[in-house]
């Protein structure tokens, strides 16, 4: 502990001594600092972005749709694909053992005002009524539409947050009457705030109608059609196979023919995460090593060029008796202190950055762990940088030391 | 009581296909608080034969006894404590770190030998600093002092630790004569208090402060004799 704090006294006195290039000589660990923390803040803050993207989804909830979520190049292939027919919802319903809730769902854009207030390309969403069973949507003022409304195809609608606050700044909506495309809907309901799904589709710019009164107004196949089943989770795969089954046999296809419809579900995008996840890793990874590797070198060739550039020095500490750990332990503490100012410097800028992300792109916490891994790793680089130069000042032969020019 | 005992001392550097024999046979015993000064010229083998006596070099062949131990078998920890307990160097060059302040050169050897309180250290180094007449200059690096200042420092280092072998190459050889005088008497006093005093020196004048001068002559003893 004496001799620690007398080489961290000396390490200290020489570094401030040469501050240019203890600078230059950790830049590199600050990268590889950066690089490491940097990326565990963004892969934390990507599983906390799904988490709260997907619960907007529900894990227990399978969606028949023309198209797959993720696809690739085979787009092609499924553009003819027969369009899904929402007729199948109650088939479904009856035909499946599985399937608890069958919601009918569809949606395009379209615009809604009021007086000479306006909600522009907002999403209109067609739903059963039994739609909010497979969702997470919840009223905060008035109510949801019934079934003898949506039977009836009354003019009804419930306001996505946002659109309430853009249409009615200073008036409570409810019972108020809107336009949407020329037709006159009354105000029924309010959704609570949702916020943004994956920071793009927002669940808050949406006004939600009886599936039978959009078809009434929207004649069109056009825009988003789907069903929307709530199954067990436990037995989500069973399901699947089932259902997939079911539809087939609904659609009438041959058992050679290939289905031609998709059941989705969270799952998909789950494994779309874990692949940008191992995406970012694999970088930051790469990144991380790369600079540390690199700067480690650099950090031993500039300890070489300090050995040798004090070797008198050396000489004159072990002629007056100091012994070998002793001054390997001077140098290592001087390539430690390098490799650990790096650190504590690439911790100060990626805590910077990660403050940056969280304010303005995702939420995003560097963890105390992730800054004590940092410290660690750079600490460790320091003395593997440091080992061979600290050695080979420690063997130095005392009177070839003081000897040397 | 003999403190060195010196047998067939040898050190050959081999340069290429030419050999330089520093020391050719040099046998030799010193007694405790003996005042020795080694003569010869140039080139003769005095800085070889010091720093083989100060352990900080091994003899090619030889044996050397310290105080009754063989040298040969000591590690180089046990050799660094011996440099450290037993030994004070005066270097020919003086060998300060430049980055340091008199004091804080002088407080070194205190380091290395573990003397945990920094204030014990601090009293210690003041009291050989001013022991040699520097109390006003201990705050001032080497290159802000004068030679002979400088072969003060050095000089309080080598006592700071109370050891009993002093040993001093050249001690006077950059510095005028009466700052010769000075430091000669320094040593004089050390020699009183009891330490084994061994310089090297190719001047008369300072050589007539020992009591017995060893004459060396391409490194082998010409003339060993006693003159009080
Ligand atoms: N490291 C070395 N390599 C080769 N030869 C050396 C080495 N050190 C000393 N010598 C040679 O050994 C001989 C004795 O050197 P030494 O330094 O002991 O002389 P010296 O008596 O102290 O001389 P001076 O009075 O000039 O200091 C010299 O011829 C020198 O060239
Ligand atoms: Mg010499």
């Amino acid at each position: 502990m004496y001799f620690f704090l007398e080489n961290l006294r000396i390490s200290i006195t020489e570094l401030w001594g040469n501050k240019t290039r203890s600078f230059l000589t950790a830049i590199g660990i600050v990268i590889g600092i950066v690089a490491v923390t940097l990326m565990s803040t963004l892969i934390t803050g990507v599983d906390n972005l799904f988490d709260k993207s997907m619960s907007f989804l529900g894990r227990d909830v399978v969606y028949v749709e023309k198209y797959p979520w993720i696809m690739g190049d085979d787009y092609w292939l499924m553009r003819n694909r027969p369009q899904i027919d929402l007729e199948m919802a109650s088939k479904i319903k009856a035909q499946s053992n599985y399937a608890l809730v069958v919601a009918k769902e569809r949606g395009r854009n379209g615009d809604v005002t009021y007086g000479k207030q306006s909600a522009e390309s907002i999403f209109v969403h067609g739903v059963s009524t039994n739609y909010p069973l497979v969702s997470p949507i919840e009223i905060a003022d008035g109510r949801f539409f019934t079934e003898s409304e949506n039977r009836a195809r009354s003019q009804v609608l419930v306001l996505g947050y946002e659109v309430a606050e853009n249409l009615f700044p200073n008036e409570n909506p409810i019972g108020k009457e809107v336009f949407l495309r020329s037709h006159r809907f009354r105000v029924i309901g309010i959704l609570k705030k949702m916020g943004k799904l994956m920071g793009a589709f927002s669940l808050d710019t949406q006004v939600i109608l009886p599936v039978d009164s959009y078809e009434k107004i929207f004649r069109t196949q056009w825009g988003m059609r789907r069903i929307s089943i709530k199954v067990p989770e436990s037995e989500m795969d069973n399901a699947i196979e089932e259902l997939t089954g079911v539809i087939r046999v609904l659609r009438g296809l041959k058992p050679s023919e290939k289905t031609n419809f998709a059941i989705n579900q969270q799952k998909a995008f789950e494994q779309q995460y874990s692949m940008i996840k191992m995406a970012i890793g694999g970088t930051g990874l790469v990144i991380t090593i790369m600079s540390l590797i690199v700067g480690g070198i650099g950090i031993a060739n500039i300890m070489f060029v300090t050995v040798k550039e004090r070797t008198r020095e050396i000489g004159v500490r072990k002629a007056l008796g100091a012994r070998r750990n002793i001054i390997l332990g001077q140098f290592l503490m001087e390539s430690v202190m390098i490799t650990g100012a790096g650190g504590v410097g690439g911790l100060l800028i990626a805590s910077i950055l990660s403050y940056v992300i969280n304010a303005f792109v995702f939420p995003a916490q560097m963890s105390f762990a992730v800054g004590f891994m940092a410290i660690a790793l750079s600490t460790f680089v320091g003395v593997v940088a440091g080992w061979t130069p600290a050695r080979k000042a420690a063997d130095l032969d005392p009177i070839e030391a003081l000897r040397y020019e | 009581m003999t403190l060195i005992k010196v047998k067939d001392f040898y050190k050959i550097y081999q340069m290429g296909l030419t050999e330089v024999r520093a020391l050719n046979g040099v046998t030799m015993e010193i007694q405790e608080n003996e005042y020795l000064a080694i003569m010869g010229q140039s080139g003769s083998g005095k800085s070889t034969l010091m720093n083989l006596i100060g352990c900080l070099d091994t003899p090619t062949s030889g044996d050397y006894y310290l105080d009754g131990v063989n040298v040969a078998l000591m590690s180089d920890d046990e050799l660094a404590m011996i440099r450290n307990k037993q030994i004070g160097f005066v270097f020919q060059t003086f060998n300060l770190l430049p980055k340091s302040s008199a004091l804080r050169n002088v407080e070194l050897p205190l380091i290395y030998s573990g003397i945990y309180s920094k204030e014990e250290r601090m009293k210690m180094a003041l009291i050989a600093i001013e022991k040699v007449g520097l109390g006003d200059r201990m705050h001032h690096k080497p290159n802000e002092l004068s030679g002979g200042q400088r072969q003060r420092v050095a000089i309080a280092r080598a006592l700071v630790n109370n050891p009993a072998i002093i040993l001093a190459d050249e001690p006077t050889g950059n510095l005028d004569s009466k700052t010769g005088v000075e430091i000669m008497s320094l040593f004089d006093e050390l020699h009183k208090i009891g330490h084994t005093i061994i310089l090297v020196t190719h001047e008369d004048e300072i050589a007539k402060h020992a009591h017995r001068t060893i004459h060396l002559v391409d490194g082998k003893i010409s003339k060993d004799e006693n003159i009080k």
